[in-house]
């Protein structure tokens, strides 16, 4: 658990025996890797920066004929572009129950992971198997399960006794239930390892402290222990965040949206925007406004935890 | 209070769990070797009372289905599965080399700024749809399009922040008098490096090569965008099929995407100890 590791122990600069300050050999070493980011995330980024203030699409021709037509894709799509404020809020909806499930759940199941079993190195194994497979593949082997003779509507007729035909896709709400029942499958995994290794972390001895001042096990796991993982909550849910307001892949497996637009991400309403309608710049804008919301909002999430975050080692 | 042994409760509900996880998995093994009658019954047939691996066959033969009466694919899948481990695998070496590099620049050398992860992390966070925007004009512009270079190009700056992030955590856990004694022994700080710190974080090392494959392999918007006849990888195919077929060749479909998960899951095992540190960037070690 150290982010702070990460972070803090700047060594004192000194000369090696070429001459070279540690400055210099740091800038070297990164050298690479900052051409890298500069030329092939830097320069896209401007390149669409430009492009959002210009009404260009490729049918234009080149990207420098556009015409400038200042914050008028912007003002589009806050004030008129319904479409897309429903990819937002449909985004964030989808992010918050699918983040808040796979909580509960990663945290149950590391909880029972504190336990005594057999063959418990083998069920670890097991239970991370989801977040091993390749989103695109998800989405494809729950298309597969969601289908209106597939094994989901079996098991529905078979504890219900009576006949389900429920066409998952066909209904709003039924994809998007769809879309999340596939996300949690993917990623409760996930919180379930960064818990399971917070769990493993924290020390015994606040723990023995506490039953000895006569603390029942509930208020020692509420009290003494959720505290302490805290931190570790948090990057998880951080990390979460930045992936789910991306959601792309399995959406697109599934659904591509339909029916209509009822489960369109704003990756995916961007990704139509550009690549089916061709409207480029009009992409872009959606793009940047998505970067500065999702900026804001993983930097409040950081916030009230950020100098503990970076305290907190082990 | 941590030592207790499971309840009968807690085992029925980590059954329950283990049946959820795995039931996917199973279904998808299953289907990919169903036969043509088995795909699409309904109800839907569970385990084929026949397996075969015609549906294999048929991703590099198209006519394999010829004995079942049912038209193949419109493509063998020959190309999306070469196109896959080509840009895997050189980027993944190119991302790996770069990460290293600056994974030690940064963890000896760097000046501790502590605002280096947040703008990595910020990075992250990026829409692939929007970066893949400018992408598209600027390659098409170049002649990158529809390339492997191009393709490698942008898997190597995405997964390069991963990469150096993860092995600054490896580097950082080692400690430093290890290499100052090479020094003082008279190697240069890039010999010292060389011969001492990475063979000593080689365990990571894999660990970081395995994890930035995943990323790699399993990445889909950007080859869907930026391919279009002599360029393919198998996520991209998998949705072809989809497309193209809707509802028909199910097992077709299964078996590329068996084929797909499989070098995955495989190396997600091999480095599981080390998933919770990639997925982080580092932030949580174990």
């Amino acid at each position: 658990m150290s982010i702070s590791q990460s972070l803090s122990g700047a060594p004192e600069p000194s000369k090696s025996k070429i001459g070279l300050s540690n400055g210099a050999i740091a800038r070297i070493f990164t050298v690479p890797g900052q051409v890298v980011s500069v030329l092939v995330l830097v320069v896209p980024l401007l390149v669409a920066l430009y492009m959002s203030f210009t009404d260009w699409s490729p049918t234009r021709g080149a990207l420098f004929d556009a015409s400038f037509i200042g914050f008028e894709n912007y003002s589009e799509l806050l004030i008129w572009d319904t479409r897309f404020t429903y990819a937002v809020i449909r985004t964030f909806l989808i992010s918050v129950i699918c983040l808040s499930l796979e909580f509960v759940f990663g945290l149950g199941l590391a909880v029972l992971f504190l336990r005594k079993f057999r063959g418990k190195s083998l069920l670890f194994s097991a239970f991370l198997t989801p977040m091993m497979i390749l989103p695109v593949v998800v989405g494809y082997i729950f298309w597969m399960l969601f289908q209106s003779n597939g094994p989901i509507n079996q098991v529905i007729e078979f504890v219900l006794g009576a006949d389900a035909t429920i066409q998952w896709f066909r209904s709003a709400t039924a994809a998007i239930f769809a879309v999340i029942v596939t996300e949690v499958w993917h990623w409760t995994p996930l919180f379930f390892l960064i818990l399971l290794s917070g769990l493993n972390a924290v020390p015994e001895n606040p723990i023995r402290a506490a039953v000895i001042l006569g603390a029942n096990p509930r208020q020692v796991f509420w009290r003494v222990v959720m505290p302490m993982l805290k931190p570790v909550i948090i990057v998880a849910f951080v990390i979460r965040s930045m992936e789910i307001i991306k959601l792309f892949d399995e959406v697109f497996m599934l659904t591509r949206g339909g029916p209509g637009s009822s489960t369109e991400t704003i990756s995916l309403y961007i990704y139509k925007l550009a690549f089916n309608d061709f409207q480029l710049a009009y992409g872009a804008a959606a793009a940047f406004l998505v970067l500065i919301g999702s900026l804001l909002l993983v930097h409040l999430l950081l916030a009230p935890v950020r100098d503990q975050l970076l305290e907190v080692d082990r | 209070m941590f030592e207790k042994k499971l309840s009968p409760l807690q085992t029925i509900i980590m059954a329950v769990a283990l049946i959820v996880v795995l039931f996917p998995v199973f279904w998808i093994l299953m289907t990919a070797i169903k036969p043509p009658t088995d795909w699409n019954a309904s109800p839907a047939i569970w385990i084929p009372s026949e397996p075969t691996f015609v549906n294999f066959q048929t991703l590099f033969d198209p006519d394999a289905l010829g004995e079942y009466g049912v038209g193949g694919v419109s493509q063998p899948a020959t190309k999306a599965v070469f196109g896959s481990i080509l840009a895997s695998v050189v980027s993944t070496a190119l991302s790996v080399l770069i990460g290293l590099f600056s994974a030690i620049g940064i963890s000896r050398y760097g000046n501790g700024s502590k605002l280096t992860p947040l703008i990595i992390l910020s990075g992250r966070m990026f829409p692939p749809a929007a970066i893949a925007v400018p992408f598209v004009i600027m390659f098409s512009n170049v002649g990158l399009i529809d390339s492997y270079i191009g393709l490698i190009a942008i898997y190597v700056a995405v997964t390069t922040p991963f990469s150096t992030w993860m092995l600054k955590s490896f580097v950082d856990d080692l400690p430093r008098e290890i290499e100052e004694a090479a020094m003082i022994d008279g190697r240069s700080k890039l010999a010292a490096h060389l011969t001492v710190t990475i063979p000593l974080i080689k365990g990571g090392l894999f660990a970081t090569t395995m994890f930035i494959f995943i990323l790699n392999w399993s990445e889909f918007m950007f080859a869907l965008v930026l391919s279009y006849s002599n360029v393919s990888t198998i996520p991209v195919q998998l949705a072809k099929y989809v497309t193209a077929t809707a509802g028909t060749l199910y097992g077709v479909q299964a078996a590329l995407a068996v084929l797909a998960m499989a070098p995955l899951v495989i190396v997600g095992y091999l480095i599981q100890s080390h998933l919770a540190r990639g997925m982080t960037f580092g932030a949580i070690k174990q």
